[in-house]
């Protein structure tokens, strides 16, 4: 077997990746604090699911983590944040839990109840984008009131464009957005609708974003929104919407105004690990991976299309892992 | 109407005059109705095939003069070929039986290295091999020698009960011998061997080839000798040399030969050794003339590499093939026994009358019924009965073999049926008349005489069950897992879960190239079950075995 294990090892042309991986192991073990584990002896299986938004970034982690410990597999499965935590992060099936947005406040009951207890980490930040198609020329620039019109529990089938601005075309709305188990739609309903789980039912809902681009993409009416990721990998596809909270000042979805807070729909995301899991040194090490990497302008900007935390920002999400695996391990 | 009946249909008019012309417009335009209709169906299969294989294969950035030399020396030969064939039927059907072969050996041979190498591990296999499948073949051999020894029926039936014991019992006490002879020597002594030996038998049952100690030297000597060459070529280890040897060199070298023993087969291997030759031909001369070929995505790199979301150039399904051949491999045991067993008591041991006849109709019904129920459904019942009730867990091997079993179990039982029911009742009285039991009968008559259309129905089934997305969406298999899986009980990935993985990566070197290689892998693994299929029906229908 060791001869198999050789080979596939230089099949993976990663001689440039194992050395980085090497620095990386060095730089785990200073301040990952957990004196005597070091980087190699690591096994077994974590499971994460949860939101669609966050999972090309987690399956990003994970390659890297899994590179570094051979012997530890990952699956990575995108359920939606809230289909996460109901089917398999409370019921105890998966080890950690993706969410674009903060866990609410039944679903904490509902995993406690089970004896889960999630520990909120923040990875990176989003900036929600609203497309447009290519074609279309007017609705380039929206105010939250205008969205929430698109996308308000009133809007029906018969809303035209001309309903929203009477200087637009007279064609109907048609409308590409998240499903209900999906962090983002919880979110943006909450800040554009007002109010959490309000949206309008005349909407093709999907967790599959490259589904909500090829809606649009195929309708020179049509509108969606979703991550900032898939945008950021595929934006000839479509236009991205500016938006404006108040009408004052608009602005496109990018990563600079998603750091510095001008983008309105900009928003943390989260990953979620199981406290009392946290004893597995597999998965307080991934999750310290995973805090660490969250700065990385390479992984999270770069390669996935999101906004890095700062130093500090990570450093604080550093202190509360690290609270949560001694007081696991002590409990 | 007075017309006569016997008058033929081109003389109506003449008798009648009366009734008029009969008008064939509407025949005719029926007739080409039917006829667009059924051209529908292949054509877009055919667009959506050629669109696939074009991305996977990167034929976009091939130049004109290769495409020349393609069609001159692959395309040409292939289609006269296949015209000759169309009048030449012995030559179709060798064609047909070398090119099920070679694919079914080498998916065999990744089916056997998943099983024994990745899965198992060499001390594993050894282990049984030495306690249950050695010794059982030993008594099989022994009874097939000795036809009075009647203990050996119930011989093999102890070891296969004892065996697994003592098997699992010899684990971890056999390292000295493992890591003595090491893992290819274990590969050639237990499955290169066995092989080379079988491959003998069968070229000295066959009187046209000669001596089959010759065949299985040779095959022995490729084993050992090949390694020189399998440490040249990159991702294939000594082990996995072995166990391709056995499955692939051993079954296509005996096809090859026996068709080259017979004159009257030679015309079919012109079309296979065509396309070896031209295919070779221009690998040869692309360079050295300058031609730019396609930049395949669906390549060595891509079957051996683990997957990736986001660099389409490393990308691979290693990871995912494994799965999905361990699940496949699970399904076939479990519907085989399964099936064959509930196909046989409901044809030769439930009556037709009396309690267990409404039981057996009630559940020849359902059985009916279950064909026609969605796979997401049987999706959902995986995930609420098997991983969350029984606990096998979310999205493991375990959960997925036994969801897809449950999917393709109704087909298994209704093909078995027919193909029990279709042995005709004569050769069963004549069996009773002879004094034989019914278990001999079913035995002796209706296993064997029903066996090829079993196969092929478990084959074709087998074939969908690979290709199934939907319980795999249900009972949680992750969309993206770099490892293989190590056990029943550990999680994996699978091929079309892999592929639906990709279909939503923003990328577009993923969802046109990418993507369209792990198609192109699902696709050759069905038309490779599929052929082998046809393969054993034509065979069996013909009568020679």
């Amino acid at each position: 077997m060791s001869d198999d294990i050789s080979s596939r090892v230089s099949r993976r042309k990663f001689i440039a990746a194992a050395g980085a991986g090497g620095v990386l192991a060095l730089a785990g073990c200073t301040d990952g604090g957990d004196g005597g584990d070091g980087g190699g002896n690591l096994s077994g299986e974590i499971f994460v699911t949860g939101s669609s938004t966050v999972f090309p970034l987690a399956v990003e982690v994970a390659d890297r983590f899994e590179r570094m410990h051979e012997d530890v597999s990952t699956s990575v499965e995108r359920t939606g944040s809230g289909g996460g935590f109901e089917n398999f992060f409370c019921p105890g099936d998966s080890d950690i839990n993706n969410a674009s947005r903060p866990i609410k406040d039944s679903e904490l009951e509902n995993c406690r109840s089970s004896g889960v207890e999630p520990v909120e980490l923040k990875v990176a930040t989003d900036a929600l984008t609203v497309i447009v198609n290519n074609e279309n020329d007017f609705a380039t620039e929206l105010t939250f009131d205008q969205l929430a019109q698109i996308w308000g529990p009133d809007a029906g089938a018969d809303q035209t464009w001309a309903d929203i601005d009477p200087d637009w075309p007279d064609e109907e709305v048609n409308r590409f957005g998240a499903a209900t188990t999906s962090g983002t739609f919880d979110f943006f309903t909450e800040t554009v609708n007002g109010e959490e789980g309000v949206h309008t039912q005349d909407y093709s809902p999907t967790e599959q974003d490259r589904n909500i681009v090829q809606g649009v993409q195929g309708d020179p009416y049509g509108i969606g929104y979703f991550g900032f990721s898939y945008y950021f990998n595929n934006q000839d596809a479509a236009t991205a919407v500016a938006v404006s909270e108040t009408g004052d000042e608009f602005f496109l979805p990018s990563l600079e105004n998603a750091a510095s807070d001008d983008y309105p729909l900009a928003r943390p995301l989260f990953t979620y690990p199981d406290r009392n899991r946290l004893t597995e040194d597999r998965i307080a090490e991934f999750c310290r991976f995973f805090v660490e990497k969250s700065t990385s302008k390479e992984i999270v900007a770069d390669t996935v299309g999101y906004v890095p935390n700062t130093d500090s920002k990570a450093s604080e999400v550093m202190e509360t892992l690290e609270s949560a695996v001694d007081e696991a391990n002590s409990g | 109407m007075t017309t006569d009946t016997n008058t033929d249909t081109d003389t109506v008019e003449s008798v009648d005059p009366g009734l008029g012309r009969v008008s064939r417009l509407r025949g005719a335009v029926f007739r080409y109705v039917t006829f667009v209709a059924s051209l529908v169906g292949v054509a877009s299969l055919g667009v959506l095939l050629a669109y696939v294989f074009w991305d996977a294969l990167g034929m976009d950035s091939a130049q004109p003069g290769w495409y020349a030399g393609f069609f001159l020396l692959v395309v040409a030969p292939f289609v006269g070929f296949v015209l000759r064939a169309r009048t030449d039927a012995v030559a179709g059907e060798v064609a047909l039986e070398l090119f099920a072969t070679v694919a079914g050996g080498i998916q065999g041979g990744f089916a056997l290295v998943v099983v024994l190498d990745v899965i198992a591990g060499v001390d594993v296999w050894l282990s049984y091999f030495l306690t249950t499948i050695g010794p059982a073949v030993a008594v099989y051999l022994y009874g097939r020698l000795n036809r009075a020894a009647s203990w050996t029926g119930l011989g093999i039936l102890a070891t296969g009960l004892l065996g697994p014991v003592a098997g699992t019992l010899l684990i971890g006490r056999i390292d000295v011998v493992v890591s003595g002879v090491g893992a290819p020597g274990i590969y050639l002594l237990t499955v290169t061997l066995p092989a080379a030996l079988g491959v003998g038998l069968l070229v000295d049952r066959n009187e046209d080839l000669g001596d089959g100690r010759w065949a299985t030297l040779a095959l022995f000597a490729l084993g050992v000798a090949g390694v020189l060459a399998a440490d040249a070529v990159p991702g294939v280890s000594r082990s996995v040399w072995q166990l391709f040897v056995a499955s692939f060199a051993a079954p296509t070298g005996y096809v090859v030969a026996r068709n080259l023993a017979d004159q009257e087969r030679w015309s079919g291997l012109a079309g296979p050794g065509a396309l070896v030759v031209g295919a070779g031909v221009l690998l040869l001369v692309d360079g050295p003339l300058g031609l730019v070929g396609p930049s395949p995505w669906f390549d060595w790199q891509f079957l051996t590499s683990p997957p990736s979301l986001t660099d389409p150039s490393t990308a691979g399904v290693y990871a995912p093939i494994v799965g999905s051949v361990f699940v496949i491999v699970l399904v076939a045991v479990f519907t085989l026994f399964l099936g064959v067993g509930a196909a046989l008591y409901l044809e030769e041991y439930a009556g037709s009358s009396g309690l267990r006849g409404a039981v057996a109709r009630l559940v020849r019904i359902n059985i009916s019924n279950l064909a026609g129920v969605p796979s997401v459904v049987y999706g959902l019942l995986g995930l609420a009965v098997f991983a969350r009730l029984i606990g096998t867990g979310i999205g493991t091997v375990l959960t997925a073999a036994l969801t897809l079993s449950l999917l393709i179990l109704p087909i298994v039982i209704i093909s078995a049926r027919e193909a029990i029911a279709a042995v005709p009742d004569s050769q069963r009285r004549a069996s009773y008349g002879m004094g034989a039991t019914r278990w001999q009968t079913v035995r002796n008559v209706v296993l064997p005489r029903s066996l090829p259309g079993i196969m092929t129905g478990t084959i074709l089934a087998l074939g969908r069950a690979i290709g199934e997305t939907a319980p795999l969406l249900m009972i949680g298999v992750p969309a993206f897992r770099r490892d293989e899986p190590t056990g029943l009980f550990t999680r994996t990935g699978a091929l079309p879960r892999q592929v639906f993985t990709w279909a939503d990566n923003p990328n577009p070197e993923f969802q046109y190239g990418v993507l369209a290689a792990g198609v192109v892998t699902l696709l050759v693994v069905l038309l490779t079950m599929n052929s082998i299929a046809i393969l054993i029906r034509n065979k069996y229908e013909r009568g020679d075995v």
